[in-house]
């Protein structure tokens, strides 16, 4: 298990050219681009070739280790082959082309999308993100929840982080690690916990006026 | 089971952000009429409980091991929509910081884990919880439904994959999906009746309320019954679960994929029946005996969905005697509530 992730979350603490531009403009920018990827038909390469370049610019632009990215993808690379491989048939019939080509370009326009949807997360910090998608119309609601579960989701990764090392002070391991039982009621006594904690927090927002509007002073 | 970027067609992709971010905006609505100033908190927190529960790692067999997806088990804490619009926010965090799952198949992922992994997953869990009643009715119904929302998502998602990849490769799709995910669904179901288990043991009144007990007190909003939307989601979930381990045996007859293709049809995907209604013609063509692997295949699809149910009830039962044991007479947490 890892708690390690997490830090994602806190964001690009950069200052390139990429990093200062409004959220808006780099959300909006990184899905068009992931819709126009979506959108070049199997076997045009010329286009996927100029999505690349553009791309590439990107990257250097971004200051993000270009390794690093693509390890990353590498990671996805098991899964995403297997749907590709699993659905080139089909494709391969309507278009023409071989399938080991289908399966290639499905994976070359899979990494496109994936490296640009990393690039922005490499480049916004996570609450820029928010005030950026809040800005463009997504419902306030849905804002505040993913806030306030940005907050959240530290929290709980420092009480399971907790919870694992006391329970490694107290018990001895077997070979096996944790078993299923020990797994899922540390997963019940971090909901119980998790509860309990948005009950106080809560009662604390309440006795400080919360009426349930997110006011955010930055952005 | 994120679907990624790119793999399923665009159109199908359109038809399921629209879906999606009708669903999901219909959730938050209900939500917060019942949760109101309280809801972003408590949604907030329940969104950050499933993504750092997800963390952590189960181990199955030498060099796997699984997660928990809870779907099935914030419906059961909150509420159906409440459940769906946790599953939302974890699949946001997780696409736009960590590139799990793609940005345009958020709208098909959302449907598959959220609407039909919570909603419907709830719509199952309901009147299994009725019926059985008390804690144990809770336990059994709350692992059912993890059981079947696995199910019902791969098969959702072997229908959206399939649609771009041609109907030739459906069987082929299905098969797969449903024979990983048959697995999966298993330590869906364990995981999620352990948590749930553990919750009745501690603090069975976290659970969300039964619709009955809470009538009287809140006549004009029930809180968890889920309205006709959720059934009509149910509706087509629950024929999906049919139909993936039925198909298997009726694709010789030719409308054992229309019927898929007409339920599916009329839901995320109103605009493009003749997608999948129109190679039917040829549809017959000799490939399913042609395949010599594929009747294996079907036998161990149905297979794997009987095994898959029957070890999960039997699982479920087990492990639901833990309150006959240690509360004098179980049937009263939930009886006395209203």
């Amino acid at each position: 298990m890892s708690v390690d992730g997490f830090g994602s979350l806190e964001g690009a603490r950069g200052n390139g050219p990429l990093h200062r531009l409004d959220a808006r403009i780099k959300l909006v920018s990184a899905v068009a681009f992931v819709v126009a990827v979506a959108a070049v038909p199997l076997g045009s390469w010329r286009a996927l070739g100029v999505l690349t370049l553009i791309l590439a610019g990107l990257i250097v632009l971004s200051g993000a280790s270009p390794l690093r990215l693509l390890a990353r993808w590498l990671g996805f690379l098991l899964l995403v082959g297997f749907l590709a491989a699993l659905t080139a048939g089909g494709r391969a019939t309507a278009t023409g082309l071989s399938w080991g080509m289908v399966v290639l370009n499905l994976l070359l326009k899979n990494s496109l999308a994936f490296l640009m949807m990393m690039v922005l997360a490499e480049v916004t910090p996570w609450n820029k993100l928010l005030g950026g998608m809040r800005r463009l119309g997504a419902p306030p609601i849905l804002i505040a929840t993913l806030g306030f579960m940005q907050r959240y989701i530290f929290v709980l990764g420092d009480e399971l982080s907790r919870m694992l090392t006391a329970r490694r002070a107290r018990s001895f391991r077997g070979r096996g690690g944790l078993g299923f039982g020990a797994l899922s009621s540390l997963i019940g006594v971090l909901l119980l916990r998790a509860m309990e904690r948005e009950e106080r927090v809560h009662a604390a927002m309440t006795a400080r006026g919360w009426d349930g509007t997110m006011r955010a002073l930055d952005d | 089971m994120h679907i990624p970027d790119i793999l399923i067609d665009s159109r199908v992709a359109m038809a399921t952000t629209v879906v999606g971010a009708a669903g999901l905006a219909y959730g938050l609505r209900r939500v917060e009429r019942r949760h109101g100033e309280r809801t972003t908190s408590l949604m907030g927190m329940m969104a950050a409980f499933v993504f750092a529960a997800q963390m952590v790692n189960f181990p199955v067999g030498p060099g796997v091991s699984g997660h928990l997806l809870g779907g099935v088990l914030s419906a059961v804490i909150l509420g159906p929509w409440a459940g769906a619009v946790v599953i939302a926010a974890v699949l946001i965090v997780q696409c736009l910081v960590f590139q799990d799952g793609g940005v345009t198949a958020l709208g098909a992922n959302f449907l598959n884990m959220g609407l039909i992994g919570s909603v419907c997953g709830y719509v199952i869990y309901a009147p299994i919880r009725k019926a059985i009643g008390g804690p144990r009715g809770i336990l059994v119904g709350s692992m059912v439904a993890a059981w079947f929302s696995v199910l019902l998502a791969a098969g959702a998602f072997s229908i959206e994959l399939a649609i771009g990849g041609g109907q030739h490769d459906f069987m082929r799709i299905l098969t797969w999906m449903a024979l990983v995910h048959a697995v999966i669904g298993v330590g869906e179901a364990l995981i999620t009746g352990l948590v749930v288990r553990f919750v009745l043991l501690t603090r069975p009144e976290l659970i969300e309320e039964e619709e009955q007990s809470t009538d009287a007190e809140h006549s004009t909003e029930p809180s968890g019954r889920p309205g006709w939307l959720a059934t009509l989601i149910a509706g087509v979930g629950i024929s999906l679960a049919v139909a993936v381990f039925v198909s298997p045996f009726a694709y010789d007859a030719p409308d054992g994929l229309e019927y898929v293709g007409e339920k599916f049809g009329f839901l995320p995907d109103e605009s493009h029946p003749p997608m999948i209604s129109s190679p039917m013609p040829d549809y017959q063509a000799p490939l399913p005996v042609s395949i010599p692997g594929l009747d294996a295949a079907k036998v161990a699809t149905a297979g794997a969905g009987l095994a898959g149910t029957l070890i999960v009830f039997a699982l479920a039962w087990s492990m639901s005697r833990a309150f006959s044991r240690s509360a004098p007479k179980p049937g009263g947490t939930a009886a006395h509530v209203g």
